[in-house]
């Protein structure tokens, strides 16, 4: 028996050490003193500065990149050596890698945990991405709320400076990188790619029209990289082991790992690095991730990717319509599209549990939209606005059965009628909302005193979802 | 309505003055402009929100024309245009914060200093208002307080009251 448990507690204890042997950001996370250079460098840091300097030419990082397979970790997943190739070299112009550290995705935190911690893993990701790129200057643009965050970055760039990493002449290599923390003011607008360049011009966070796009024209009208802080600190175990060996990892064309930031209502909220393709149900349920819902209830709904990205009800969270297991990776996630599925976006995942309302919640994701809206595009600027107000009126037991189509008429003129990505943002959680939780909506119509009272409940959400034979028939 | 408050007399101090000086530094020539951000904050920092006059300074320093200053202090949520409390707590108020009662925290925190989203205690020490995702929703429900933004998480009708408690006995 005692025999039996300890086995049992060994292989457990190894298996956690192969998926520990996987954490390629994290590994070092709980080490004392990490943030610190010292430390930072006595567990392996800054090997890949050293490694891509001396030995590689950017040309040769920029392939590694490519085959490594990794797409931005900000949200729209675009593969990362491509962008970077695209980036236009003209003579006697400047170019800039610029960090986007503006982090405000409602559901997403993970970069404001890897730079709180392990702050010496995102300058040195910027250190090896700027010498790839061939710039000489580059900033980390963060949300001017995560001030701490701030000084822990500066204090970093400092000691980096101290020991030879960044300034003139790295390392003896000829190769000259200043590299400056950017606040930003408080604005989710900027962290659009175009927006925040705008901002860190010193203008407001107004997205610019593309094209052209940044690697052509973008900071001081130079050629710009923006890149997610997740993406840059990915690149450090790309140039240390191997595009390859990155690329092993994960499943499909969702290679590598990713930075999980969970949310709502779980009994262990936090950031999770997680290998690309871990079954939802999994990652939901298990110890050694959220460890399953909070207090007992059960799972209504998920927002798997931030706010931005379509809810699904529970059973369409855990399998798509063809019965298959949803994994957490960019191809499963969108199973289905806008249908059946969602998408992986920045990893903000933020689980529902049966007493939340999703009326509620819409309306919440609405306002905010409403709120962040730079204002420059009439269907963006009016659209998110009468959201708000008509979810509202359905929320607090003025609603008309009509609301609920005019909803999803208005999503429908914002989407794909926008300068940027955010119209589209805010349309999706409506329409998605909608698409599966109409009958909740139309009870806030029929019983609007009780819904004042409670709340709708789990309903139908979690039941099994139909075979795909009896759907179509 | 429109109520403008002024604040008269305003002089930088040479200490911020060298730091605005240093912010310049991190621009190429001819683009300082782009430390409009970093100033800003730093003017809010001393004097605990940004007035007409500051901004009027502030463009001078940075060879820009005031309305580019304007325009760049009331886009931004996070610049105050009128005077503050002491200290102001800004309690996360979206969705995810929501899923685990983030309101019921805006609304004790309404009850406790006894004032509304916005407006200011009479002994000029608080106000509050919600303000969105701050990033840390995994910690939620969520505030921060300005000007370092110091970070309280988990937070509960109990820590708000020690919190509030904290902070009057700070002055
Ligand atoms: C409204 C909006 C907000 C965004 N916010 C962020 C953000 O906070 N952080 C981020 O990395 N990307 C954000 N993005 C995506 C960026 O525009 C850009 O695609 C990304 O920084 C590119 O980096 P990556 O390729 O490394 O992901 C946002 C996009 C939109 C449309
Ligand atoms: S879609 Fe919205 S946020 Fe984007 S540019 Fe237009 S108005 Fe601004
Ligand atoms: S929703 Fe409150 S911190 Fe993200």
């Amino acid at each position: 028996m005692r025999k039996e448990n300890n086995l049992s507690h060994l292989i457990s204890h190894i298996s956690n050490l192969v998926k520990m042997a996987r954490k390629l950001l994290l590994e070092h996370i709980n080490v004392p003193g990490i943030n610190t250079l010292d430390v930072y460098r006595q567990h392996g840091g800054y090997r890949s500065v050293e490694k891509a300097l001396k030995t590689m030419s950017p040309d040769a990082i920029v392939e590694e990149v490519k085959t490594s397979g990794l797409r931005g970790r900000g949200g729209a997943g675009f593969p990362t050596g491509m962008k970077w190739s695209f980036l236009a070299k003209p003579e006697g112009k400047e170019r800039y890698l610029v960090c986007n550290a503006d982090e405000s995705e409602p559901g997403t935190f993970k970069d404001r945990y890897l730079m709180t911690y392990i702050p010496h893993a995102l300058i040195e990701g910027m250190i090896v991405s700027s010498f790839a790129l061939g710039a000489r200057t580059s900033y980390i643009y963060v949300r001017g709320e995560m001030m701490p965050q701030i000084r822990i970055l500066e204090k970093a760039i400092a000691e980096a400076k101290n020991a030879g990493f960044l300034g003139k002449n790295i390392l003896g290599t000829g190769y000259d990188l200043e590299l400056y923390v950017q606040p930003g003011g408080g604005a989710y607008i900027c962290g659009e790619e175009t927006a925040l360049i705008e901002s860190l011009e010193g203008k407001r966070g107004n997205p610019r029209i593309k094209p052209p796009f940044p690697a052509i024209s973008g900071v001081w009208a130079c050629p710009t990289v923006v890149n997610n802080v997740e993406t840059i600190a990915a690149v450090v175990p790309i140039i240390n082991d191997g595009g390859e060996e990155y690329a092993k990892i994960g499943i499909g064309r969702s290679t590598g790992t990713k930075l999980i930031s969970a949310s709502g209502n779980l009994n262990k909220p936090g950031v999770y690095e997680i290998d690309l393709g871990v079954p939802v149900e999994e990652f939901i349920y298990s110890d050694e991730y959220c460890g399953g819902i909070a207090n007992g209830k059960r799972l209504k709904a998920v927002v798997a990717g931030g706010s931005s990205v379509p809810i699904l009800p529970a059973n369409l969270s855990l399998k798509t319509v063809n019965g298959e297991s949803r994994l957490m990776s960019y191809e499963s996630l969108s199973d289905g599209g806008f249908q059946s599925g969602s998408m992986l976006g920045s990893g903000g995942f933020i689980a529902f549990d049966e007493d939340q309302c999703i009326v509620r919640n819409t309306w919440n994701f609405a306002r905010f939209y409403h709120h962040e809206s730079c204002g420059q595009c009439s269907p963006c600027r009016e659209g998110t606005g009468w959201m708000e107000k008509v979810l509202h009126r359905l929320e607090y037991g003025h609603g008309k059965m009509s609301d609920i189509d005019l909803l999803v008429d208005v999503a429908r003129k914002i989407e794909g009628n926008t300068i940027c990505p955010l119209g589209d943002a805010a349309a999706w959680p409506v329409a998605s909302a909608i698409r599966h939780f109409r009958d909740e909506f139309e009870w806030h119509v029929t019983n609007p005193k009780e819904a004042m009272d409670r709340n709708y409940g789990l309903a139908k959400y979690a039941d099994p979802l139909p075979k795909l034979e009896e759907v179509s028939q | 309505m429109l109520s403008v408050t002024e604040q008269k007399d305003i002089e930088f101090s040479s200490s911020l003055i060298s730091q605005f000086d240093e912010i310049v530094t991190r621009y190429p020539a001819g683009k300082q402009k782009a430390g409009l951000l970093p100033i800003l904050h730093l003017v809010q920092a001393e004097y605990g929100w940004v007035s007409p006059e500051a901004m009027d300074k502030v463009a001078a320093y940075l060879e820009i024309k005031p309305i580019e200053v304007y325009e760049v202090a009331t886009f931004y949520t996070m610049f105050f245009l009128r005077p503050q409390g002491k200290f102001v707590l800004e309690v996360c108020r979206t969705g995810p914060c929501c899923l685990v009662g983030a309101e019921k925290i805006m609304d004790h925190i309404e009850k406790t200093l006894g004032v509304k989203e916005g407006e200011v205690t009479a002994d000029g020490k608080f106000s509050w208002r919600g303000v969105e995702c701050l990033a840390a929703c995994g910690m939620a429900p969520v505030l921060q307080i300005g000007p370092e933004y110091t970070f309280y998480e988990n937070l509960t009708e109990q820590s708000v009251d020690q919190l509030i408690n904290d902070l009057k006995n700070k002055i």
